[in-house]
Order: C-alpha cells, then structure tokens, then sequence
C-alpha cells in the first residue's frame, strides 16, 4: 500500500482553475519534493491533501483510506503538517506548543499527562532544541520556530509529514540544519516526507544523503514532470517551467557525485 | 526553578488559590455598614447550617444570612463566570484583547432587561428576560459570524460587533420611550451592574448555567489552548474544530449570561482578571482557566466590599470596576512592559 496516493486531482477556486488533473503516489519512507514557480498549485495541492479545500474531482488516499472519511483526530495520527506561516497568539512556552502534537493521543475533554510530556521533551530533543523547553516561543528566531513546529508535527507520531517551504526564510545553517533533521527522520523512522520548496538543490542534498527521493515539478497547476531529481532537475525543464536559463553541474569530492544547480545569464 | 521544587509548589499553589476566595467571602461578610467580628461571621453560619442556636443576635444573623451571604456567593460567582468566559474567548479569539460580552450576550441581557422593566415591571422576570436575550444575541452572532458552514474568528467577532450594535440601539429606543420616573432610572441602574439587587430567589436562575458553563470550559480547557493555534492548524492537531468551538462559546456564554442576568453588565472583570491569572501562570489554559476562575471570584467580592465601606451610598459595582480596572490596566502595561502575555 501506498502512503499516499493522489489521483485525477483537480480543484479551483470559483471559476480559476488551480490543479488540472494531478495524480501521484508516495511510498513509505520516501521524500517527494513540490518544484515549481510562485502561485503554481503546490501550497493548493497540500491544501487540498490536508482537506483545507475541497477537490472538485479527483481522489486523495492516505495509506488506503480517502481522507475525507477520516475524523480529524485519525487524521491528525496519520499525518501531520508543519505550515509555512504561523501566526503566533499567546506567549506560550516552547513545550506546551510542543505539547499540543499530542492532542491526537487522548480522548476529547482531557489533557495531556506526564507520559506526553515526556514525548515532547523528547521530540525537542531530535530537532537539537533541548534546553529550550521554559522560553517563550514568541521570542524564538524564525529557524528555531520551524524547528518547534517540526517537534510539534514529530510528537503526533505519524507516519506521514507535510511540509510548506520548511526552509523558508532560514539562514544556511539553519536550512541545512532542518534538512538534515529530515534526513535522520526518514532513515531512522520510516517517515514519509512531501514538501513544497523553492530551493532547486535541497532534491540533491536528499539524494546524496541516501534517501528515495522524488521531484514534481509543478506548472500552472499540472504536473510537468516527476522524477528522480537527476531525471527532472534538468536545465530543459527549470527553462520550460521557470523561463530561466540554468546549469546542473556535478561537483566530484571524496569518491562522491554531487549536484547543484547555478543560474546562468 | 528545578523539577523537584515544582512539583512541591504546585499542591501549595493550588491550596492557595481554592483558599483565597473563601477568604475574601469571609472578609466580605464581616465589613458593612455594621461591621460584624469573624467569629460571629462563623457562629452565624454555624447556627444557619445546623438550625441550633449558638448566640447570634437576630439582628446580626438577618445581616449575614439574609443579606451578605446570598450577594457574597453571588458576587464570587458573577465574578468567577466572567472572567472564565473571558479567558475563554480570548484563547479561541487569539486575541487578548477580547472579553466576555464579544458575541453580544451584555447587550443582549441588557435589552431583555430593559424589555422585561418596560412590560412587566416585574423583578422576576427580569432575570428570565436577560438571560433569554443574552443567549439570542450570541445565536444570532454565531450564525451571522458562520459563513460557507464554518465560523472563522474574524466573521465571529464582525457578528458579534454587528448584533452588539443591533441590540445596544434597541437598548437605545426602550430608553427612549420608558418613563423618565420610574422606568428609565430601573434600566439605567440595570445597566451599570450592581449586586445589590440579589433576590435569593433569583439565585438559581444564575448559579446553574454559571456552574454548567465554567464545566464546559475547565473540561476544555486544552482544547483552547489547541483552538488558539488558529483553526487550521489545530484541525491538523487533532481537533474537531467546529464542534469544540461551539461547545467553548456556549460554555462561556451560559457561564457570563448567568452572571449578567442577576447582576446587570459588570465591564472590566472579563477583561482584566484573565491578564492578572496569565501574568501569575503563564498562557496554558490548563493552570489559567482554573486560576482566572479563583481570581474573578475574588476580584468581584473584594470590589463588592469597596463598593460598600467607600460610601455611605453604596457606588454600583460596574462603576467600580472600570474605575478600579482601568488604573490598575495602565499599571500593568506599564510595570509588565506587556510582559508574558503579548
């Protein structure tokens, strides 16, 4: 069975039409990476994954099962979400924001209890935030936010994570850093992994970490291709979806290929 | 603070904050007019509990029993039910800023009072009339505020804001047409909050939708911590988002209809009290609710106690409130610099 599997998805706001006709599938313990210009569907197409809006056709199987026909508490034990933009309201401490990934373990009026408590801390722990537990989470740099959230997501203990530009706004350790904590995730635990982005070598970084990665590139609303990331990572295709002349190169280091992509011209 | 010595402060804390109010009740039913001593206060009650007689002067005993003890409870209770409902809805509003009339039910209590004044003259009635209207205008909020079958924040509080307004002309009209003699002065004191006006029999009409209310929302209590996530992402945690906000804001309304509907619209304590339990706990719902709870109670009874040693004319309490919450506000921005709460 297939983590995920979209098929025939369409979907469009009134009368714009926003996905046409998209169909994939995700194996366990894989990555799939969303490619694709500013306002191309991918945010929509995690949308309509997460049941935001509603497909005008098409069906969304998470490991068999329609996501529609799940509550929100199945749901939330079989996938979880780590948002692009969160907007902070109180001042929270690091852990009970935490915390709140292990609203899916108990029964609708209660709280969480010591052994939660315990699954937080430790879920910080794997994101390298130990210690941050007591601090206010307003007061967090962007990089260590996204880092609460992936705990967060972490604690649900699902198999399945979405996430929206991860590395958005973060500075090269920090991107680095939540790429790597991503790597650990899916090779250590069998997570499956889809995540939109911007960033055309983070597909590489998967690859040569070892990970069974795949590329969707994304265009006005289909899918232009998809693929291993050296099969779809071509200059023809960043030239045919984003107009931008490119070069995938390939630099050779420790008996290692590894490949990044530069814009040319 | 390590482990160990929380763990220790918190059946500590937890002591303090369930002995506070019966201390401020006691403080409440000794001062007046006619102070009494506290071991009379005790005796008093002793002798109103088990029917023996312990020595208590008639005189004293109709104070206690007849007319500190029912506005004591009620005061503690009002107080309770509003800043738990305020707590409440700023958690599900995200918005500190938010109190517990933000889906209309003051200004719907408000309107049914003065409705039931104008008709009836009948003090029985009045608090059926406000209660009733105080629940009609948040059903009216949130159906206004439901847009595409799902209520967002934002639609909620425009509802909210719109039924306000609806309801605070109509408040408007029947001032307008009651009798300047009588009429108009029973609307007006109505409307500025008193507890004065306790009738015991009118006790019932509030402490069972105020207990049924704060119950609702203790039980929920880490769901508003989720909801205040945004709606999104606490569906992506889990949360029936839909059903759980509509079990928080009938909660918080029973809760704050209860208490408007014998007390007439106290401002301030929905506001104010849930700042001072954040300040003190921290923003978890699982210590504030409870916590806020404690505190309102105690705030409205010890404001009660002001309301009347201050003057020889006792000073309605939402006056008070306002008088006294607005000052002590302005200090807490400015001491706390909007520390742990913004």
């Amino acid at each position: 069975m297939k983590a995920l599997e979209v098929s025939g998805l369409s979907f469009a706001y009134g009368p714009d039409s926003v996905l046409k006709d998209v169909s994939f599938a995700l194996d366990r313990g894989s990555a799939l990476y969303l490619l694709g210009p500013n306002g191309c569907g991918k945010s929509t197409l995690l949308g309509c994954i997460l049941g935001f809006h509603h497909p005008g056709s098409g069906t969304i199987l998470v490991e068999g099962k329609p996501v529609h026909r799940f509550s929100a508490r199945q749901f939330a034990g079989m996938v979880s979400y780590v948002p692009q933009i969160h907007e902070k309201s109180f001042p929270y401490k690091v852990a009970e924001v935490v915390l709140m990934g292990r609203t899916v373990s108990h029964s609708a009026f209660s709280s969480p209890g010591k052994e939660d408590k315990r699954l937080a801390l430790e879920a910080l722990e794997r994101v390298g935030l130990q210690g941050f537990a007591e601090r206010r989470y307003t007061e967090l740099s962007g990089g260590e936010l996204r880092l609460v959230l992936i705990a967060r997501a972490l604690c649900q203990d699902s198999q399945l994570m979405l996430l929206d530009e991860p590395t958005a706004h973060l500075d090269f350790k920090h991107e680095i850093n939540v790429l790597a904590i991503l790597t650990k995730l899916i090779r250590d635990t069998g997570l499956t992994v889809l995540m939109a982005s911007h960033s055309l070598n983070h597909p590489f970084y998967f690859e040569n970490e070892g990970i069974d990665t795949r590329v969707a590139l994304i265009d006005e609303g289909r899918i232009f291709q998809i693929g291993t990331p050296a099969n779809v990572c071509t200059r023809e295709n960043f030239y045919n979806v984003y107009g931008i002349e490119s070069r995938v190169k390939v630099h050779h280091e420790e008996g290692k290929d590894r490949h990044y992509v530069i814009s040319w011209k | 603070m390590d482990t160990l010595e929380k763990q220790a402060a918190k059946p500590a804390l937890l002591l303090v904050f369930i002995t506070l109010p019966f201390a401020a009740a006691l403080l409440s039913l000794c001062t007046g007019r006619y102070p009494i001593p506290p071991i009379t206060v005790f005796r008093a009650l002793l002798q109103g509990v088990s029917g023996r007689q312990a020595g208590v002067s008639a005189e004293a005993m109709t104070i206690i029993t007849g007319i500190r003890l029912p506005r004591t409870i009620m005061g503690a209770f009002v107080g309770a039910a509003l800043a738990a409902s305020g707590t409440a809805f700023q958690g599900v509003f995200r918005n500190p800023l938010v109190n517990s009339g933000i889906l209309g039910v003051s200004s719907g209590a408000s309107l049914g009072a003065a409705i039931s004044i104008l008709l009836f003259q009948n003090s029985t009635l009045t608090p059926v009339f406000a209660f009733a209207f105080g629940l009609m205008a948040v059903f009216f909020s949130y159906i206004v505020g439901r847009v595409h079958n799902s209520s967002s924040t934002v639609t909620l509080v425009l509802g909210g804001t719109i039924i306000s307004s609806i309801f605070s002309s109509l408040l408007s009209f029947i001032k307008y047409i009651a009798d300047p003699l009588n009429q108009l002065p029973a609307i007006t004191f109505w409307t500025m909050g008193s507890l004065a006006s306790i009738v015991v029999s009118n006790m019932k009409f509030a402490i069972v939708p105020i207990i049924l209310g704060m119950i609702l929302l203790l039980f929920n209590r880490w769901n508003i911590n989720v909801l205040s996530m945004g709606d999104q992402e606490a569906k992506m945690l889990g949360l029936n988002t839909g059903a759980t906000k509509l079990t928080v804001i009938l909660g918080a309304t029973l809760a704050t209809a209860g208490a408007v509907c014998v007390s007439g619209t106290i401002g301030w304590v929905g506001l104010i009290v849930p700042h001072m339990a954040r300040m003190l706990t921290g923003n978890d719902n699982r210590r504030l609710m409870p916590v806020s709870i404690s505190m309102g109670a105690c705030f409205l009874v010890m404001v009660d106690v002001l309301c009347r040693v201050i003057s020889d004319a006792e000073i309605p309490i939402g006056i008070m409130t306002s008088i006294i919450g607005g000052p002590f506000f302005i200090y807490l921005i400015k001491k706390k610099k909007g520390d742990g709460w913004t």
